[in-house]
């Protein structure tokens, strides 16, 4: 059903009382105060902590494992390897279907062996005293030679690949083709073709050909996964996780433990960032030693240890060649993406062969994608996974042929971009989308107005690139509960990770026509909150988001069904208004929300409790686009380049919460400036990562970033709530391609592998 | 390794306690004392996380040892609102959205208290400089940069 289009004017002149505004998030306050409480903050009575070794050789075979001196070391409890762990049901062919890996190691840092100790202290000295007799195999580091024949193997062959997690980040109807026949280490492929490649090439005035790679990067949440889990003498097992996807993790325990659904209660407290990658890692691992030991048991992980050993984001190498016609009508492109996948399946390549087509219509493309196995940790999800990989190839060629042809950046990519019906590569047609009113709007940004100006400049230069992701889908739903005062709970299971329980606290206010203030939020606990998807995908707002307006709406019928029998009134005579119910044209005539409350909850009331109910599930997805611009300056001696100013615009159909979109639009450019100047994790030959820490690990500081200049654009979507579409993945897409377009323009010369550090640009320019 | 006793005196709040010499002060101040707003990042004094006052200087309490703080004046993101009442550079980040996963906060508001004691009319350089050491993945830094310089206006007017 199709929302309403509403405008940010109408937004703030006030047709609405709740949504459209910046309303401060309610958890902020434990924030600043040091109040909330994370997973690592919460101590159990009886807690073990849990150490974990992890192998240093990416590649090997476990001959023996000795511990029996950590087992005598006072004040361990105990000390775990896969030979003390009874036959769970697992699959090995995927990440979360390996606890310890019994005969071979795939990556560095893979868990082997566990203990446990009530003092941490006692279980790290324990892992010291563990011997592992290893025979190192040799380690196969780079996917683009691991694909051709007679490459070593990463691993034994695979069993049946299970996609799930993947799904949860975006939603499509297309599958990879899962590698049968002879034993390779390219775990799937994919292939999109449409028209005549040939005929294509052959019409273009300008054709242009470069292979673009860019690094590993991590998602770097500042809190590390933590969790903890007990599982009681009545067989309940609870896990607190710093998670995404609470009830994922539910599900997926209860299939391999053998424990039914309703005795696992997974609860996520505040978590300190997860970016994609805090779906579900170590939980399995976690529960297993609780339920071994009996008590409760922590694992959080050193930084070194989720830098080893966690889901980063994959290297890709992405061979493009596009044409284009004088008139900048692009004719042509084909593309082979390279997604490296670490020891097992899960790379983002299917995303990433859509939206290397995805951005522009043109009529003939051949996109042909590989998702390879090496031994390194599995690629997991990073905001849009493999969006910014595939984006940094068609943007760069975009100005690379604008700039051949004569024609402007910006106007040649609005002459090219796809709109509502346009065709993805796999033939889907978009649903109504605003890459156009992006680009529109990036026009008018401070940046980009200062074009020509700073053209003028040695050194400088602004340019711009696009991007954007298709979002997720899952069911979602929601309860809402009338209290006896007249206040408002709001209950749902998706976990808090960019303000979203804000978004519905002014959703069923917005609804109920009430103060922001009356309406509180609970959720992720999976014993007490009805279904939601993984808080990934950016589908939160957009599904969950939909139930609460649902349940809202359900709530409201219970309680002017019970105000219209009180005032001898019909449901349709009356309105809300400000906390009450009133007969619509006689104001004086009202119940308040209280009222209605006691009505329902006392002893002996005569009506039943107000309990709304909102459940929903869509097929069809609201993309969200972005246009970005970057003004760089690179220094000609050192190759630095400082990233001076910066400006995205975002569709975000309606902010529902323009501060949490603002704060969405800058927390994904900042990732995006990252990812161009200096995040990569580099491996040595033998798979070993070489900088596992967060000195050399480079995160963009303060000094690194500019205040971000945001545009909010607004194409309603048409099932969000209120028109809203997804917002928080598409804005790390564009950075790559913009810093790279813009250090093209600041010098002349182009970077094909990101992150661009002073020594690429140096040999880049020659100088090195 | 033998125990040995010192005395800690975080946010006005003495407190004796024996500790092992390898404790960290972020660890003690978590785990002894139980004030678990400070905290841990990277174990390595990259990220800021878990940042302290000890006598006026702003560190990083992951590499200082609890005995190094022995008798020193510290305080911790909890010793930053007084009984209750919120600092203006608290109230500052929940207004101006400078929080949002919130992990980096804790280290965030210390650092920017920090700051602003030493330099009450920061200019946006100023702070890009004096929060340089504090690591936050979420915020891209924009609202961290207002709220800092509102919380210094705020305490101008």
């Amino acid at each position: 059903m199709a929302q309403e289009t509403i405008t940010r004017q109408e937004a703030e002149s006030g047709q609405y009382r709740a949504i459209g505004k910046p309303i401060v998030r309610p958890d902020a306050t434990g924030k600043v105060t040091g109040q909330s409480v994370y997973t690592d903050d919460i101590q159990l009575p009886r807690m073990l902590h849990a150490k974990v070794l992890g192998s240093p050789h990416a590649h090997a075979r476990i001959k023996s494992i000795d511990t029996s001196r950590a087992r005598m070391h006072p004040g361990v409890e105990a000390v775990v390897t896969a030979a003390d762990l009874p036959p769970y049901k697992m699959n090995e062919s995927n990440r979360r279907g390996v606890i310890f890996p019994k005969e071979e190691v795939l990556f560095q840092g893979q868990p082997l062996v566990a203990a446990l100790a009530t003092d941490p202290h006692v279980a790290e000295e324990a892992l010291s005293l563990i011997n592992v007799d290893y025979e190192i195999l040799q380690p196969v580091v780079d996917p683009v030679a691991a694909m051709k024949a007679g490459s070593p193997l990463v691993r034994s062959p695979l069993g049946d690949v299970d996609r799930s997690e993947e799904r949860g980040h975006v939603t499509l109807n297309v599958e990879e083709k899962e590698s049968e026949g002879k034993p390779s280490n390219v775990a799937s492929q994919m292939n999109f073709k449409r028209g005549d490649l040939e005929a294509g090439f052959a019409e273009a005035d300008c054709t242009v050909e470069h292979t673009w790679r860019s690094a590993w990067v991590h998602q770097s949440y500042i809190e590390p996964h933590a969790t903890i889990a007990d599982y009681d003498a009545s067989g309940e097992l609870t896990i607190w996780t710093s998670t995404q996807a609470p009830f994922f993790i539910r599900d997926e325990l209860a299939q391999t433990l053998g424990i039914s659904e309703n005795h696992i209660r997974v609860i996520a407290p505040e978590m300190g960032g997860g970016f994609g990658g805090k779906i579900y890692l170590y939980e399995l691992l976690t529960a297993a030693l609780a339920i071994l030991v009996r008590r409760p048991v922590k694992y959080i992980m050193s930084r070194r240890e989720d830098m080893l050993a966690a889901t980063p984001a994959p290297f890709a190498q992405v061979a493009l060649k596009t044409g284009m016609k004088r008139d900048g009508t692009l004719v042509a492109l084909q593309a082979e993406l390279v997604y490296d996948s670490g020891a097992f399946p899960g790379a983002p390549m299917l995303p990433g062969c859509l939206l290397v087509g995805g951005y522009y219509n043109c009529e003939n493309l051949d996109i042909q994608g590989y998702e390879v196995l090496t031994n390194k940790a599995s690629a997991g999800a990073l905001r849009a996974p493999g969006a910014h990989n595939a984006t940094f190839a068609i943007e760069s060629h975009m100005d690379i042929m604008a700039k051949e042809l004569g024609l402007d950046a910006l106007e040649v990519r609005l002459a090219n971009a796809v709109a509502e019906g346009d065709l993805l590569p796999s033939g889907q047609p978009y649903p109504r989308i605003g890459l156009r009113e992006c680009l529109e709007a990036i026009a008018d940004s401070n940046v980009w107005k200062r074009r020509a100006e700073v053209a003028q400049q040695p050194n400088r230069g602004i340019a711009l690139a696009v991007g954007g992701w298709m979002g997720g889908l899952q069911p979602a739903s929601a309860i809402v509960c009338l209290n006896a005062d007249g206040t408002i709970n709001v209950t749902v299971g998706s976990s808090d990770i960019s303000g979203t329980n804000t978004s519905f606290k002014q959703i069923a206010a917005e609804v109920l026509n009430v103060s922001v203030d009356r309406v509180s939020v609970e959720s992720a606990d999976t014993k007490t909150a009805p279904y939601a998807g993984m808080s990934a995908g950016s589908k939160t707002t957009y599904t969950v988001g939909r139930a609460v307006q649902l349940a809202a709406e359900d709530a409201k019928r219970q309680m002017l069904d019970v105000a219209a029998q009180r005032m001898e009134a019909a449901p349709e005579e009356l309105e809300m208004v400000d906390g009450e119910v009133r007969v619509i044209g006689s104001p004086d005539k009202s119940v308040t929300f209280a009222r209605i409350g006691k009505w329902s909850t006392n002893f002996g009331a005569p009506f039943a409790s107000i309990v709304g109910r909102g459940a929903m599930t869509t097929r069809k997805s609201a993309p969200g686009f972005t246009a970005q611009a970057a003004e760089v300056e690179v220094d000609p001696d050192t190759g630095e380049v400082t990233v001076l100013a910066f400006a995205i615009a975002q569709d975000a159909g309606f902010a529902i919460n323009p501060m949490s979109v603002e704060g969405q639009m800058q927390g994904g450019v900042s990732q995006g400036i990252g990812i161009a100047l200096s995040e990569e994790m580099i491996f040595d030959d033998s798979g070993r990562l070489m900088n596992a820490n967060l000195l050399d690990y480079r995160l963009p500081t303060t000094r690194d970033l500019p205040p971000i200049e945001t545009i909010i654009v607004e194409v309603p979507s048409e099932e969000g709530p209120f028109g809203a579409r997804i917002v928080g993945e598409p804005s790390i897409v564009a950075g790559l391609a913009a810093v790279g377009n813009a250090i093209a323009e600041a010098t002349g010369t182009r970077v094909y592998e990101a992150p661009f550090t002073p020594e690429r640009m140096l040999r880049a320019m020659g100088k090195l | 390794m033998t125990k040995q006793l010192i005395t800690l005196n975080v946010n006005g709040e003495r407190s004796e306690i024996a500790v092992e010499p390898s404790w960290t002060l972020l660890e003690t101040v978590r785990e002894q004392l139980r004030l678990t707003g400070t905290k841990e990042g990277c174990g390595t004094g990259d990220c800021g996380a878990c940042s302290m006052i000890v006598d006026g200087r702003l560190i990083t309490s992951c590499l200082m040892l609890a005995v190094q703080a022995d008798g020193r004046q510290i305080t911790s993101v909890e010793g930053i609102s007084t009984n209750g009442d919120l600092a203006p550079v608290q109230r500052a980040f929940i207004d101006k959205g400078g929080v949002q996963c919130g992990y980096c906060t804790p280290g965030m508001i210390v650092a920017a208290r920090a700051l602003l004691d030493a330099n009450p009319n920061p200019t946006l350089n100023d702070v890009r400089e004096g929060l340089a050491g504090n690591l936050c993945r979420c915020t891209g830094y924009t609202r961290i940069y207002e709220s800092v310089l509102a919380a210094a206006e705020a305490a101008r007017a």
